[in-house]
């Protein structure tokens, strides 16, 4: 079981992720204002921080800092009500791995903690394989079986990202960030239409469709079944 | 009070500080008219004594004579002489010896008689005089008073006197004039800023019409009122435009979870339920971020992460990114730039998509099924030039500039999904990066147009090149 120090001052807002994230099976320990959490911080063992950007007593980015400085390498996630582009560099500059601005979805949150915790495991392979799935990197290439796939630039990109969080939920936002580098939120239903596309590629008139659509969440690759 | 307040009116001091000024300077010019004007009664004095000493002096044996004869003649009684031997035993003359501060150098000089007067008493009196000592050892003093001289002086004072007094007035007077004049309009002013402050935002500061000072800085102040009340009413509008884009999410959530308690009766209800409810509230939450978002770009906090932008990516990427929903509209989109070249604009990046992306989704938003969008990039005066049109029902003339303030929305768009508050946003991002926004006709459709001065350009000239980059899908 993951071990997650959650940092973060409203108690109804911490109550409310520590009960979700330990329904999907983390260990989750919260400490209410900076000065606590960066004592947890030290003398915990963690898999994963989530830190609120403002904090009563110690701001959160002075803690990641010093933590940082201790050379403490926990994987770290900001929370903050300031979304903009200037304050995630800061955030990350600060020694943040990732950063999530408020409000956010329970399941963006999780879906961003699963993918600081897999961090080390998105490998350098440069060919990919789930299921039926084939995807080489060198040759551009994406076969399904015995069926090559006609895919568009970014549409092989979408499907690299996808498979390298086999089984894993996506969001629409993360796809944005990493597939498109845009850190900008265009109208939702955008990267589903884009995720039709693609399945439509993928799927062909009998075959198991690979891509699920989490409703009102994201998208999961996954291999079938 | 009011005195009080006449008193420290610039007018006053300024009239004040002039009558000084003027004082002083009529000082020193009476000053130098009595300098010239004694001098110049001096020198005739002098010129008289001399010519007198001379011939008597000329004359030796008849001195005497000459002496008393000159003396004679003085119906002023303004003359004194004396000629005294050797010893200085006094032979003839009205004085009964020699000044003794006369030096008998033929020179006019001051000296102080020996005479004496009605009464006896021994008194000096300042005279202008000359001695000389004759060749048989006699010596001769001529002397004239100088009453005339003083005479000159008494009366250049009175006049400055004369003057000066009325001058003095008439500068208290008119700065006091001046001053109540000022005060007066001043006091105008500030009622009319009272009434402003006091809530009364439509009342302007009166004019006379003569375009003095106080007209100017009343003119600046009623522009400045005008772009307040303007600015108020924005911000007014900008509240309800707000509190209707939030009340109308949260009433549908509210009434829909409030009817699921009651109603629901299956797990799979209530997650639908739920969904339904959380998408509403994320448009809440997407007006509040643009409405965040606007303020902070309008603040220009963002300047600070510019960078060179290739505009011509950005536009191929937005439309790209756009492709598969104007496919899905079976709406053509067609890029015109030349992909070899492009136009570097310094800006931010994140920000420029945004705006071209809120563009193209504006456009494709009210293109008819089966419409054209045309993303370009083209130079024209040395300025790159991305324009968004397209074969929609465009925008009405009288909403073109309203369009583009902030969180405008014309009344049609309101029926159509989104935040609404695009087009704000698009403006906002333009305003930081310096660029110039406008909207025209695209006869038929909406021509939009984003000017941006100062990007470096490197497209091939001669109007647009149009490519079918993205849109292989369109029908």
């Amino acid at each position: 079981m993951p071990k997650l120090l959650l940092i973060e001052d409203d108690d109804i807002t911490a109550a409310e992720i520590a009960s979700d994230l330990r329904w999907r099976g983390f260990g989750v320990e919260i400490a209410a204002d900076g000065i606590e959490g960066l004592k947890q911080a030290r003398e915990g063992s963690w898999d994963v921080i989530v830190i609120d950007r403002m904090l009563p007593g110690c701001d959160g980015l002075t803690v990641l800092k010093t933590l940082r400085g201790e050379d403490n390498k926990v994987p770290a996630l900001i929370l903050s009500a300031m979304g903009h582009v200037d304050e995630r560099v800061r955030g990350l500059r600060a020694g943040g791995d990732d950063y999530l601005s408020k409000p956010f979805s329970l399941v963006e949150l999780a879906a961003r903690v699963e993918a600081l915790l897999r961090r080390p495991a998105a490998s350098r392979e440069t060919l990919l394989r789930v299921g039926p799935l084939e995807l080489d990197l060198i040759t551009s290439t994406a076969t399904r079986g015995q069926r090559s796939l006609d895919l568009l630039q970014r549409e092989f990109k979408l499907l690299e990202y996808l498979m390298r969080r086999e089984g894993q939920v996506v969001t629409p936002a993360m796809l944005f960030e990493e597939v498109w580098n845009y850190n900008f939120m265009p109208r939702t239903n955008l990267i589903h239409v884009h995720m039709g596309r693609l399945r439509r590629k993928l799927d062909g008139p009998d075959e198991t469709p690979l891509i699920e659509t989490v409703r009102g969440i994201g998208y999961m690759l996954h291999a079938p079944a | 009070m009011l005195r009080l307040d006449l008193f420290r009116t610039t007018a006053f001091r300024w009239a004040m500080t002039a009558a000084a000024a003027f004082t002083g300077l009529s000082i020193i010019l009476f000053a130098f008219v009595y300098w010239q004007t004694a001098h110049y009664e001096r020198a005739q004095l002098d010129d008289m004594l001399r010519h007198e000493a001379k011939a008597i002096a000329d004359d030796p044996g008849a001195a005497v004579a000459a002496l008393k004869a000159w003396l004679r003649d003085d119906v002023h009684s303004v003359r004194y002489g004396i000629l005294a031997t050797h010893d200085g035993v006094a032979q003839a003359g009205n004085m009964p010896s020699l000044p003794k501060d006369l030096w008998p150098d033929a020179k006019p000089q001051y000296a102080t008689t020996e005479a004496q007067d009605a009464d006896g008493d021994e008194r000096g009196e300042r005279i202008r005089a000359i001695g000389l000592n004759l060749p048989d050892g006699r010596t001769l003093a001529l002397g004239n008073d100088t009453d005339a001289l003083e005479h000159v002086s008494v009366v250049i004072i009175r006049a400055l006197g004369l003057g000066l007094g009325p001058m003095v007035a008439l500068s208290l007077l008119g700065g006091a004039l001046l001053g109540r004049r000022a005060l007066g309009r001043v006091t105008v002013l500030s009622e009319a800023i009272a009434a402003i402050r006091e809530g009364r935002l439509s009342e302007r500061l009166p004019l006379t019409g003569r375009r003095d000072e106080f007209d100017r800085l009343a003119t600046d102040i009623n522009a400045m009122m005008d772009e307040i009340e303007r600015l108020l009413d924005e911000v007014r509008s900008v509240g309800d435009s707000i509190a209707h884009d939030l009340r109308t999410p949260l009433t549908r959530a509210r009434t829909r979870l409030e009817r699921s308690r009651n109603a629901v009766t299956s797990p799979a209800e209530f997650a639908a339920a739920i969904d339904e409810t959380l998408g509403w509230l994320d448009q809440t939450f997407a007006v509040i971020t643009a409405v965040l978002r606007i303020g902070e770009i309008e603040h220009g906090r963002r300047r600070a992460a510019f960078q060179s932008v290739d505009l011509g990516q950005i536009l191929v990427e937005a439309a790209e990114l756009y492709d598969p929903i104007a496919e899905d509209r079976e709406i053509t989109v067609r890029v015109g730039v030349d992909q070899a070249s492009g136009a570097i604009a310094m800006g931010d990046r994140d920000l420029l998509f945004e705006a071209v992306a809120n563009l193209l989704d504006n456009a494709i938003k009210f293109t008819p099924r089966g419409g054209h969008v045309m993303l370009s990039l083209v130079e024209r005066d040395g300025s790159a030039v991305v324009t968004v049109a397209d074969d929609g029902p465009g925008i009405a003339e009288d909403d073109r500039t309203r369009v583009l303030k902030r969180f405008y929305r014309a009344e049609r768009s309101r029926q159509r999904e989104g935040v609404g508050l695009g087009l704000s946003l698009v403006a906002a991002i333009a305003t930081l990066h310096g660029f110039r926004l406008t909207i025209g006709d695209n006869h038929p459709g909406c021509r939009i147009e984003l000017v941006c001065p100062g990007s470096t350009v490197a497209v091939r000239k001669g109007g647009p090149i149009t490519s079918d980059l993205v849109s292989q899908g369109a029908i």
